[in-house]
């Protein structure tokens, strides 16, 4: 846009003259100095006004030039101007040029003109050109359509007169100097008052005066200023007066245009002041002149900013220039022929800016298409056609030109932001049917459109033949010059001999193109085009290794290599032929590791074979100047490389100690009949326990087989070596060892990879450590001398793992991650045992665990033990080893004791040892689990922990169940009596003393039937019943009623056996009478049968519930006792409850009954006892019985049976309490039991087998 | 003054990741030197066109996201890449790219008698010299062959619709595995190589036209 004539193309807006502002020199608007020595000065008198207000009007009004704004209509201010500030005077334009001076005046007058008319004489149109943009320039630049100027009016009332006045004389000299000018140019007036603007009031009458005196409309070219208020307030009032102001321009422009348009309707071409007497003496036609005034027409309505108007009569003014009799006439070699394409293109790009100005975007793009159709119709008729640099030339500015209109227009929808690649069409088009391109595309697509076509231009221009590029001589006649001048398109653009000279520098093509392109390129980054960019990116980098910018293509290029998304998303045409390039320059700019590192990504097959190209990575360098050999790192994530490696291990698990077979497998993809690829190492990272695998070159030629392609397998031996760091490149720091060294497995093979070839390492991976292990990356190196590369390929899933490799064949492996291991610990080989395990532990038992270590190592094994025991509440243990040391359970924290640690020490190879655990005894039946985990570690390999473990489960049962029953039995002593004044006295005397329990004593006897729950013979070796407390303010013993043999009873399992214990209760107190409990405790020592005899027995507990030892109610014990008739030394047997006699009959049965009163009421009872046929009895058969309270009293019969001895009697006694007529229960004691209500009695026989006479009573 | 219609210049398949799975492309202009029909030009400038179409799509998807538009898989008009060339997009539903880049003057009426893409522009106004084809193809000047007509959006969906058949019936071949190599996202990534496939884009892009309402 740059290259038309300054302001051609600019939009127009009025413009405004300032004047009176700030006393800066200004450039003065003419320049020219032919017009400026006739220039019409326009002068005031008045000094400039100074001062603080002055200044921020001025700024503010500068600040509203409107020369950058963008062209659009979507700026909000009413007004737009170009604004030029003067001080107090400037030049306007003559109106009229002169005669040329050797010129003899005609007899007539002559009509002057315009100096820019073609109808001057000194104009450069004169005779027949059309217009050019000196017109344009005198209404933008040099006539303003008002001249601002500001004045003050002073305050003084003193000189208030004396100024009014020179301030009208001023104004009145202004105006009167414009209109003698010619111009139709308006003065307006802003009057400053340095007061607030409620203040103006006093000044009314002074500043009517001086309207009355100038002449000047208040609304429209007399403004006052009042300038005390603050800035923002001044702003809007200078916008106003602008505002005000622009109305007015409008109306100048207007005038302008009918004017035009007057001219224009006559019809006639006017005649030039002298008519011409040169060259063809042509003059301007009428239909020329018609698109002058259809030109000037539309500027005018461009002025007024009405687009529209504008819009249509630059059309006229282009329908005419391309009609009859005004360009067609133009002979093309004439200079006239470019300037009439000039004013075409001039028109074209205004109506193009019309078009956007009024949003007819898809309009535009027609439009444009239009002119360049036209053009080329045009040329190829009546010009010099378009197959020639000079149109291509155009065509290039012709698309820079509407890029640079969109981006002046600032369509929002085409803002970078909003992402839109084009705009869609307007409203009235968008049901047509469009071509695609008439969506208006944002600037980067024509900048692109611009540079392709600056290169068609290079293709022309070099099919110049070289006679044309020789510069003219200029002895040569001219002719042969027009000759060539004929048949070369020059518009706008050089010489052919300049174009493309024989000799030198022509026109740099391929940087006018990368000026393009790199616009564009920024235009597509803009709106996040990143593949389009990188593709203009390449079309760039194409030129700049024609202008061989080597370093310039570097660094646009290499950024782009880096990180283009062609390679990642597999579009290997464009990688490569954007690699190509990036070479070529890294090979002539000496970047040897690019160069490295395109050669290795490009012997990739997958891409194109470039023909007569050395496929050969080390010779790579061949031809670049290199100062040091370079080291190249390279992975795989930047660059794909044409080889492949995957890595599989044979099995999925393996154990720590052994070894598992693995396979390396590397496949080149190289193009077939590039040399052999010798890595210098490889080396395979694993991640976890495994150590890293390192292959080292050793040309051994013989293994391998020469033929490409194939595979081939070896196999080499490794060996554990210690690896210096520091030959390891560092690229990935981060997981830098800590330690110099570190342990890798070595191995030596050949490592010569030929074209696809598949090279299999097969090697056997020691494993170490249990755990994961996996293969994450194989780095390959190379160092042919020249360089060293390093390539690095991160291991991963895909199809060609899973293979494993037999040679010739391949076998695929299911295996779902063959790039890991798990490395099991190493198999234990310490046998831990348990001995001398019981068949089962019993409750109150104290357990002892053996465990046995067997050491089936090789070799001596350091032991340790943890023992664990869980359960519910477990008890403490201990654990000892053989040798003596021990240790004790932590505190067992609820669920789990736990002793780790325990020191066995080093057990030979092929011997034990033993441990000892011993668990406290546990009192209930429960289950515990125990484990024992063996600790060891091997003398040779000391790092290596193995473990074993053995889990024991602890079942504890109660080895015996026992039931209970207490009986009631009668107490032998008396109760003390009332009426006994000795008792009652010992009483009274025993007052002070409270051990001894004074109370009533009842007697019960415990019956315990226990059975054995073992599982094995028992010994029981005592029993014992203890009272372990009593409620209710007594005092309970128990004692043993029968002994055990001395060395126990032997109890087999599920036998029973009975105890029998008397309990004895007295009360504390005569008084209390309330009954009370004992809580008793009954004992099983016992002892296993294997258990030593001497040994402390073990002790089984069995906690009864509470039993009422004394009752308050009364009761009625039943005793018998046995005599023999015969026998009259001893008429009445004492003894109790035994009735193992043997005895003649008849005999006498002694029953008594007794009734016991230990409550503190009178009782009377009644007592019948039945007559029966089984036996005789003597006593009261029906009697009363009182009992005093705390009282008892006994009443005796006498049996005697007459049934067979051997057998139970049945007495009917009903003893009924009298009061509250209850049938009292009789209780049997020793002897005796119960049957229904009643009590029987055994009659024991003749042969005195007294085995029923064992049984008790049963309540 | 011979009439230019549209054809179909190229016809790429892209795949969900970005990757090209097939690229048709045909000749909508006739060879300067042998007067063959040619394509306009060379595969790389069409890899590269394709490729920068991505960014588009990306663009309207994210835009799509943004702005929670379902997209119905047509994209449209892309972007015109000059006064001949457009190209027009539609995603299938599982990231499957189509994209049809259409000469705008890649099919010749001369007489009323469509003539494929043969015809060198004759004529008396063609002075440009090669025809609208052999113009563009030189790059020289613009074609005095006028593209008359223009496209709208829509007519373009019977060719993804054709398209989108052939893929979905390659798909159903049991053997072919869209995803294959793709997880590794190296050399693997597989193109298309089914012939079937490629005769039935061949056909698809011959036989369209605008304004066409069969089904192709």
């Amino acid at each position: 846009m740059d290259d038309y004539p300054a302001g051609s193309l600019d939009h127009n807006a009025p413009l405004l003259v300032v004047s009176g502002l700030g006393t800066g020199a200004t450039k003065p608007l003419l320049a020219d100095p032919d017009l400026k020595e006739h220039g019409i000065p326009i002068r005031s008198e008045l000094p400039p006004i100074d001062g603080r207000e002055a200044k921020t009007i001025l700024h503010y009004i500068q600040e509203a030039d409107a020369t950058n704004w963008s062209w659009n209509p979507t700026e909000t201010k009413k007004h737009r101007f170009k604004i030029k500030t003067i001080g107090r005077e400037f030049l306007l334009p003559p109106r009229r040029a002169r005669l040329p001076e050797d010129y003899e005046v005609p007899l007539s007058p002559p009509v002057l003109h315009s100096p820019f008319s073609p109808l001057s004489p000194g104009s450069t149109l004169y005779p027949d050109g059309l217009i050019d943009a000196r017109w344009l320039a005198k209404h933008q630049e040099l006539i303003p359509s008002i001249c601002l100027c500001f004045y003050s009016l002073t305050t003084d009332p003193s000189l208030a007169t004396l100024h009014d006045n020179r301030l009208k004389t001023d104004i009145n000299a202004v105006k009167h100097a414009l209109s003698q000018s010619g111009h139709k140019c308006r003065l307006a007036v802003v009057i400053l008052s340095d007061q607030a603007p409620g203040a103006m009031e006093p000044f009314q009458e002074r500043l009517e005066h001086i309207r009355r005196g100038t002449g000047l409309d208040p609304k429209t070219s007399l403004f006052v200023l009042p300038t005390k208020r603050s800035e923002a307030e001044l702003e809007m009032a200078a916008d106003s007066v602008l505002s005000s102001v622009f109305t007015q321009a409008t109306e100048y422009y207007r005038d302008l245009g009918r004017r035009t348009r007057k001219k224009k309707g006559r019809g006639v071409a006017p005649q030039p002041t002298i008519p011409p007497t040169s060259g063809t003496s042509h003059t301007l036609s009428l239909q020329g002149w018609n698109v002058r005034y259809d030109f000037k027409a539309a500027v005018f309505a461009e002025f007024r900013q009405d687009m529209e108007a504008a819009l249509r009569s630059y059309e006229q003014a282009y329908e005419s220039l391309f009609g009859t009799d005004v360009l067609e006439m133009v002979p093309s070699w004439s200079p006239r022929f470019n300037d009439g394409r000039l004013l075409a293109d001039v028109i074209a790009v205004r109506i193009l800016r019309c078009l956007f100005w009024t949003g007819q975007s898809t309009a535009a793009v027609r439009r444009w298409q239009a002119h360049r159709y036209k053009l080329s119709d045009f040329l190829d008729q009546r010009g010099r056609g378009t197959q020639n640099y000079g149109w291509q030339a155009w065509e290039s500015r012709w698309a820079e030109v509407m890029a640079r209109l969109i981006e002046k227009a600032e369509f929002p929808e085409l803002e970078p932001s909003s992402l839109n690649l084009f705009r869609a069409p307007e409203k009235a088009l968008s049901a047509e049917r469009l071509q695609p391109w008439e969506m208006l595309h944002h600037p980067g697509y024509w900048y692109r459109i611009a540079a392709r076509h600056t290169l068609d231009r290079r293709k022309l221009a070099y099919s110049i033949p070289e006679d044309a590029r020789k510069p003219p001589d200029p002895t040569v006649a001219s002719k042969m010059v027009v000759n060539t001048y004929n048949s070369y398109d020059t518009y706008m653009c050089p010489e052919p001999y300049e174009e493309y000279p024989l000799e030198g520098q022509g026109t740099n093509h391929a940087q006018k193109a990368i000026t393009h392109l790199n616009l564009a390129i920024g235009e597509f980054q803009k709106r996040k085009q990143r593949r389009l960019a990188m593709e203009v990116a390449l079309e760039s980098s194409v030129e700049l290794e024609r202008i061989k910018a080597w370093k310039q293509l570097l660094e646009f290029l290499t950024p782009v290599w880096r990180a283009m998304s062609f390679r990642s998303e597999n579009w290997w045409n464009l990688t490569e032929a954007l690699s190509w390039i990036l070479r070529k320059a890294a090979a002539h700019a000496g970047q040897a590791d690019l160069v490295i590192a395109i050669d290795w990504e490009l012997m990739n097959s997958q891409y194109n074979r470039r023909p007569q190209w050395q496929y050969d990575i080390n010779k790579s360098l061949e031809g670049v100047e290199v100062e040091e050999a370079p080291e190249v790192s390279l992975n795989d994530d930047a660059i794909t490389s044409f080889l492949e490696s995957s890595f599989i291990f044979k099995h999925g698990e393996g154990r720590a100690g052994q070894t598992c077979p693995a396979q390396l497998a590397i496949t080149s993809k190289a193009f077939s009949g590039s040399a052999p690829v010798v890595l210098d190492e490889i080396h395979v990272e694993f991640e976890g326990s495994l150590r890293a695998l390192h292959l080292e070159h050793e040309s051994d030629s013989t293994k391998l087989s020469s033929k490409p392609g194939g595979m081939v397998v070896t196999s080499p031996s490794l060996a554990e070596t210690k690896l210096d760091v520091d030959t390891l490149p560092d690229d990935d720091s981060d997981e830098a060892p800590s330690s110099p060294h570190v342990m890798v497995l070595k191995g030596h093979d050949d490592l010569t990879i030929a074209a696809g070839q598949t090279r299999v390492f097969e090697v056997d991976i020691p494993l170490r450590e249990a755990g994961e292990g996996k293969a994450t990356s194989v780095r390959v190196k190379l160092a042919p001398g020249a360089f060293t590369l390093n390539y690095t390929m991160q291991l991963r899933e895909d199809n060609s793992t899973g293979l494993w490799y037999v040679a010739p064949a391949k076998r695929r492996v299911t295996r779902i991650n063959p790039l890991s291991i798990k490395v099991l610990p190493r198999p234990p080989k310490m046998e831990v045992k348990f001995v001398n395990v019981l068949k089962q532990y019993y409750a109150g038992e104290p357990i002892h665990i053996e465990v046995q270590l067997i050491n089936e190592e090789d070799v001596e094994a350091n032991t340790r033990l943890d023992v664990h025991l869980y359960g519910q509440d477990v008890p403490h243990f201990k654990a000892h080893a053989e040798d003596g040391s021990e240790d004790k359970s932590s505190a067992g924290e609820g669920e789990e004791a736990k002793l780790d640690g325990l020191i066995i020490g080093t057990i030979e190879a092929s011997k034990s040892a033993k441990a000892t655990v011993v668990i406290d005894p546990i009192n209930r039946p429960t289950a515990y689990d125990l484990t024992i985990k063996a600790w060891y570690t091997l003398v040779t390999d000391p790092g290596t922990h193995i473990v074993q473990i053995v889990a024991f489960q602890l079942n504890i049962v109660n080895p015996f169940e026992a039931s209970y029953d207490l009986v009631p039995r009668l107490h032998s002593e008396p109760w003390p009596s009332i009426f006994d004044y000795e008792t009652v006295r010992e009483l009274d005397d025993d007052d002070g003393s409270s051990s001894r329990p004074r109370g009533l004593a009842q007697k019960w006897c415990l019956v315990t039937r226990f059975g054995s729950f073992a599982t094995e013979d028992l010994r029981v070796v005592d029993l014992d019943l203890q009272v372990k407390g009593t409620q209710g303010g007594v005092v309970c013993s128990a004692s043993k009623n029968q002994t055990l043999p001395e060395d126990g009873v032997l109890m087999a399992p599920k036998t029973m056996e009975e105890a029998r214990f008397d309990l004895v209760a007295q009360k504390l107190s005569l008084d209390d009478r309330n009954p009370s409990t004992a809580d008793l405790e009954f004992m099983i020592n016992w002892r296993r049968t294997s258990a030593d005899p001497a040994s402390t027995p073990n002790a089984t507990t069995f906690l009864l519930d509470p039993f009422y030892v004394t009752v308050a109610e009364p009761r009625v014990l039943a005793s018998v006792y046995y005599s023999v008739a015969s026998s009259p030394s001893s008429p009445k047997s004492t003894t109790p409850a035994t009735p193992s006699f043997s005895s003649a009959s008849p005999q006498i049965i002694i029953l008594d009954i007794t009734i016991e009163n230990p409550s503190s009421h009178f009782l009377t009872f009644g007592l019948t006892m039945e007559p029966s046929d089984e036996f005789a009895f003597s006593g009261a058969k029906t009697t009363s019985l009182n009992v005093l309270p705390v009282a008892r009293r006994t009443v005796t019969y006498r049996l005697m049976p007459v049934v067979e001895g051997g057998s139970w009697i049945k007495p009917q006694i009903v003893v009924r309490d009298k009061y509250f007529q209850k049938v009292l229960k009789i209780i049997p004691t020793e002897g005796m039991k119960r049957e229904g209500d009643n009590i029987m009695i055994w009659v024991p026989g003749q042969d005195a087998d007294d085995e029923k006479g064992e049984e008790t009573s049963e309540e | 003054m011979a009439t230019a219609i549209p054809a179909i210049a190229c016809l790429g398949v892209i795949g969900r990741n970005n990757n090209p799975l097939h690229t048709t492309i045909l000749p909508t202009t006739t060879d300067p030197q042998t007067g063959r029909p040619a394509p306009l030009r060379t595969p790389l400038q069409f890899s590269l066109l394709l490729s920068s179409t991505l960014d588009i799509f990306e663009s309207r998807a994210r835009h799509a996201v943004a702005s929670n538009t379902l997209l119905s898989g047509d994209f449209g008009l892309l972007h015109a890449v000059d006064d001949r060339l457009a190209a027009y997009g539609f995603e299938t539903n599982t990231g499957v790219k189509f994209v049809a880049v259409v000469d705008m003057r890649g099919r010749i009426l001369s007489g009323g008698v469509k003539t494929g893409v043969t015809s060198p522009g004759g004529g008396a106004g063609t002075a440009a010299g090669a025809g609208g084809g052999g113009a563009a193809a030189t790059g020289t000047g613009p074609s005095s062959v006028v593209g008359a007509v223009g496209l709208r959006d829509g007519e373009l969906k019977v060719v993804f619709r054709a398209m989108q058949t052939a893929y979905v019936r390659l798909l159903q071949n049991p053997f072919y595995d869209p995803e294959e190599g793709a997880k590794a996202g190296q050399l693997q990534q597989k193109r298309i190589t089914s012939r079937r496939f490629a005769e039935e884009m061949r056909r698809i892009g011959d036989k369209w036209v605008p304004g066409g309402v069969n089904t192709l």
